[in-house]
């Protein structure tokens, strides 16, 4: 288990390592400069060197990658061109806003997208099932942001029954969840709809197995096999696609943070990029880049806990 | 008394083409304590006939007609939870392929512990009884290796396994469904013979399933010929075996490579395929493929008894009988 | 997800076939019916559109649903019914590209992995899981911070991070086919690796593709209206699904018909390509099905 665990930390550093330096090249590749960005077509140009030599963008392509990898270790990610505060504060202090809104949205989601594709795998070809199932198509067909807009239009402005805008008072634990409602609702639906597509499918795979019809020849209650035989290994799939997902869902998350104004990473993506404040920008990116990273990572870590073969690299 | 008793059965398939009739008036005894064969190609109601008698039918079959009699009482007019107080306790199964029998994310002491749990006893007990079983079927350090996954095992001790678990409740009936196919031979012999040991201690009957018909004559007190769907010759081993008298049975035993003492250079077959179930011909179902039909052939043959004990579904044991 | 897929070899002519077998699914010809729908009505949208979509029209600004404008108008007076069906073109030119660089790159990376050597392919496979573990809009907004909102970025960015999913599947169909045995005997009778390429493996390849991309397209769709939507796609007065949704949010106390007009191309976009895309993989594959999706 402990190698395991090792391997693949030591494959989600290296990916980590590669995305930030492609992330690099293909900034480096594409036109425009960020010192141009940040100080605007017309600065001078000592006003140009001088921010270039702050910078290091003077110096080649490789020492600037290197010394980017050296600085970022030191958690240090440069500057906000307006507070003069480092970005790596600046950054972390929206994270959490993000991750509550992420991770509340995916538990809810996938408590009832499991619940939901359980249930229409035990009564395959009920009435329930197709309820679900078409339940489950039209959820996934709307973009989170388009939740985001529709519950935003009938729940905070027509029925006013939530907050239209914020995160909710700081230290006002009933007051933030009133606010994390709508929004975890709009990036939580069209996974409910998801995950019970694929655990029914997998749970419907899984029941027509030799193991199942093993545990029924020796009369294991039925419940039993649905949850303790069955479910176990219908899981595995929909823990590594909800480790992927979480790149789903920081992307849903900016949509979602702009529309209800809440703080978060996605929101303070775009008010740095409306004030071309260029770290900023680079500094979330590469955070979000981190926490995908780190979801697929521990997905695999779970899926590894649940299922043996994996431990072993069967 | 025969602990199991089929009379009769019945049982179809409805499918998008028609009523797919699998198993025709099929009916066999297992006598308390003996070991009895079925042979028959894929395709004959092999599979059907064991999940009538457990009732794990697929959902679109249904029992036609007939009776499943375990230890005297019909287990098709049984209800469900009382079939599952059965099952795995009176009446056991081992699987033809053992790398799908077990769940992979369980571990072997734990799918062992959850058959017992029926059981009141401390898990530490429980163990302990399965540690026991998988001694018995010959794995060697049972105790350490109840911690291991399935995946951790070969084929042929995941069968042992399978065994053990049917085993150990000590039932009435264990059902083999073609246990050895999936294995290579020198682990077949040694399967067999554990099992045989095995059967012999419990006194359990045993319904065993092959089409290696050496392994049946191995193993196998009686034996039951299955065709199609209808059982066409049951006698002892002995009989059945050395004086067939049945054409199919005779064909059976002419393809066994074990049985061929000339050099050939081509394995013998029989030629033609299994008739359509849905549209079934109107006289005897293996008339097409026989090389001794002829004119009675058209209706259907009743059961006649060739000697005492011995039965098969031909014209020409009538027919010898009354020349 | 889709990893499992062995296809069988098939005929060219089989198109017909396919399209036979779409219709007969009544889930596949719905999604045909609005796949066709959405596109036609673009492509046609200088007929179609009763009005000029970036015509302004102050004296009937902000009206409902009405005879004159079927979906109202905008704080300008624009008809919005025009907007929807010119903001399918814009959807389009999004999707197409996009689309179509992410299968060409992914089927040449892909191909390359599954049939190159096992170094190659463990370089590619961790260029996959590298350019996959960039949040799509994250790294848009990066770029576009350097360069400015533009459709060309969009569609740039959208297209790296979409390469994995093509390549992957590529890759497992390209070993699957690879090990099969009619390969070997191609290989021993003196055929030459772009031969078998082009004649056992593209082909086979190719249909699972088209499912994937069916099932893409609403994915690229809503991001590039939600980049647009945020003001880091396509600049206004372009007629983008996410900018009419803009303008919306900008007015939602004002009037609900904007948004509500935005939003339902959206939808239908999704529910059209994924009910296609299923059918599609019934006819293609069914042993994929109940699997892949987002």
């Amino acid at each position: 288990m402990l190698t395991y665990i090792l391997r693949r930390l030591g494959l989600a550093a290296l990916i980590t390592i590669l995305a930030v330096t492609l992330l690099f090249l293909i900034i480096h590749m594409i036109p425009g400069d960020p010192v141009s960005t940040m100080l605007g077509p017309k600065a001078s140009p000592e006003l140009r060197a001088a921010l270039e030599a702050r910078m290091g963008l003077d110096k080649p392509l490789p020492v600037q990658i290197g010394l980017f990898f050296a600085n970022m270790l030191r958690g240090d990610l440069g500057m906000d061109v307006f507070t003069n505060r480092p970005v790596t504060t600046i950054v972390l202090g929206q994270i959490p806003y993000t991750l509550v809104l992420i991770l509340s949205s995916i538990l809810w989601s996938a408590v009832l997208g499991i619940a939901l594709g359980c249930y229409s795998a035990v009564n395959r070809n009920s009435l329930g099932d197709r309820l679900a199932g078409v339940l489950s198509v039209s959820v996934i067909a709307v973009p989170a942001f388009v939740v985001s807009l529709y519950s935003l239009l009938i729940f905070a402005v027509k029925l006013q029954w939530f907050p239209a805008i914020g995160a909710g008072e700081p230290g006002a634990w009933g007051d933030q969840f009133h606010h994390l409602i709508l929004p975890s609702l709009a990036i939580g639906l069209s996974w409910v709809g998801y995950i019970a597509r694929l655990v029914r499918a997998s749970m419907l795979e899984v029941m027509g197995e030799g193991h199942v019809r093993t545990a029924r020849a020796f009369g294991l209650p039925e419940r039993w096999i649905t949850y303790r035989y069955a479910l176990r290994l219908a899981i595995l799939p929909t823990v590594t696609v909800i480790g992927v997902g979480m790149g789903f869902l920081l992307s849903a998350a900016v949509f979602t943070e702009i529309v209800f104004s809440r703080p978060g990473l996605g929101k303070l993506v775009i008010d740095s990029i409306t004030t071309r404040n260029y770290p900023v920008v680079m500094g979330s990116v590469l955070f979000s880049t981190l926490i995908f990273v780190a979801s697929t990572t521990l997905a695999d870590i779970i899926n590894a806990i649940l299922d043996p073969r994996i431990r072993a690299g069967k | 008394m025969a602990v199991l008793d089929i009379r009769d059965l019945s049982v179809s398939y409805s499918t998008p083409r028609g009523s797919l009739r699998a198993l025709r008036n099929v009916s066999m005894t297992v006598p308390e304590g003996k070991i009895v064969g079925i042979v028959g190609e894929s395709g004959c109601g092999k599979s059907t006939l064991i999940s009538s008698i457990i009732r794990l039918m697929a959902p679109n079959a249904q029992v036609g007609s007939g009776e499943v009699r375990f230890k005297g009482t019909d287990l098709l007019a049984r209800s469900e939870a009382e079939m599952r107080a059965l099952r795995g306790t009176e009446i056991s199964m081992v699987f033809q392929d053992p790398m799908q029998t077990h769940n992979p994310v369980l571990t072997v002491g734990q799918q062992m512990v959850d058959i017992q749990y029926r059981d009141k006893k401390p898990k530490a007990e429980k163990l302990k009884r399965a540690a026991e079983m998988l001694a018995l079927v010959g794995i060697p350090d049972p105790e350490a290796r109840l911690n291991q996954y399935p995946f951790e095992f070969s084929g042929g001790m995941r069968q042992r396994i399978a065994i053990a678990m049917a085993l150990m409740a000590r039932p009435a009936l264990l059902i083999a469904d073609e246990p050895t196919t999936a294995l290579d031979a020198t682990l077949e012999v040694q399967i067999i013979k554990r099992l045989k040991e095995l059967q012999d201690e419990i006194g359990c009957g045993v319904l065993f399933i092959s089409h290696h018909l050496g392994v049946i004559a191995e193993l196998c007190d009686e034996v039951v010929v299955m065709y199609a769907g209808e059982v066409v010759e049951s006698g002892t081993v002995r009989d059945v075996f050395h004086n067939p008298a049945h054409p199919y049975t005779a064909a059976l035993l002419d393809c066994d490579p074990g049985h061929i003492k000339v050099k050939t250079r081509v394995l013998p077959t029989i030629p033609g395929n299994i008739p359509d179930l849905v549209n079934l011909p109107k006289g005897c179902i293996f008339a097409d493929r026989c090389d001794k039909r002829h004119k009675a052939c058209d209706t259907r043959p009743a059961l006649w008894t060739a000697r005492a004990g011995h039965r098969a579904a031909c014209h020409l044991i009538a027919e010898k009988e009354t020349a | 997800m889709t990893d499992t897929a062995i296809v069988l070899p098939r005929a060219r002519s089989e198109l017909g076939e396919i399209l036979y077998h779409l219709v007969r699914d009544p889930l596949g010809l719905a999604g045909l019916i609005i796949v066709v729908a959405i596109v036609g009505s673009a492509l046609l949208a200088p007929w179609i559109a009763p009005y000029d979509p970036v015509a302004m029209n102050i004296p009937d600004r902000l009206q409902g649903p009405n005879a004159a404008h079927l979906l109202g108008t905008d704080q300008i007076g624009r008809d919005t019914f025009s907007r929807v069906i010119w903001g399918g073109r814009v959807a389009l030119k999004v999707a197409l590209p996009t689309i179509a660089g992410a299968i060409v790159f992914g089927l040449l990376l892909g191909m390359i992995a599954g049939y190159g050597p096992k170094w190659l392919d463990s370089l590619i496979v961790l260029l996959f899981d590298t350019l996959r573990s960039f949040p799509t809009v994250m790294f848009a907004l990066a770029v576009v911070a350097l360069v400015g909102p533009s459709l060309n970025t969009v569609i740039f960015v959208i297209m790296v991070t979409s390469i994995p999913t093509y390549g992957r599947v590529v890759r497992t169909l390209t070993q699957s086919i690879k090990q099969s045995e009619f390969i070997t005997a191609e290989l021993s009778l003196g055929a030459t690796v772009p031969r078998i390429m082009g004649i056992h493996i593209l082909p086979n390849v190719l249909g699972p593709l088209a499912v994937l991309a069916a099932m893409d397209i609403p994915t690229v769709v809503g991001l590039e209206a939600g980049l647009s939507f945020l003001g880091m796609g396509v600049k206004p007065p372009t007629p983008s699904w996410g900018v009419l949704l803009s303008d919306g949010y900008a007015l939602i106390r004002n009037t609900p018909w904007l948004i509500i007009a935005g939003g339902i191309p959206l939808i239908l976009t999704t529910l059209g390509f994924t009910f296609l895309g299923e059918a599609l993989r019934d006819v293609v594959d069914p042993k994929l099905r109940g699997k892949g999706g987002k």
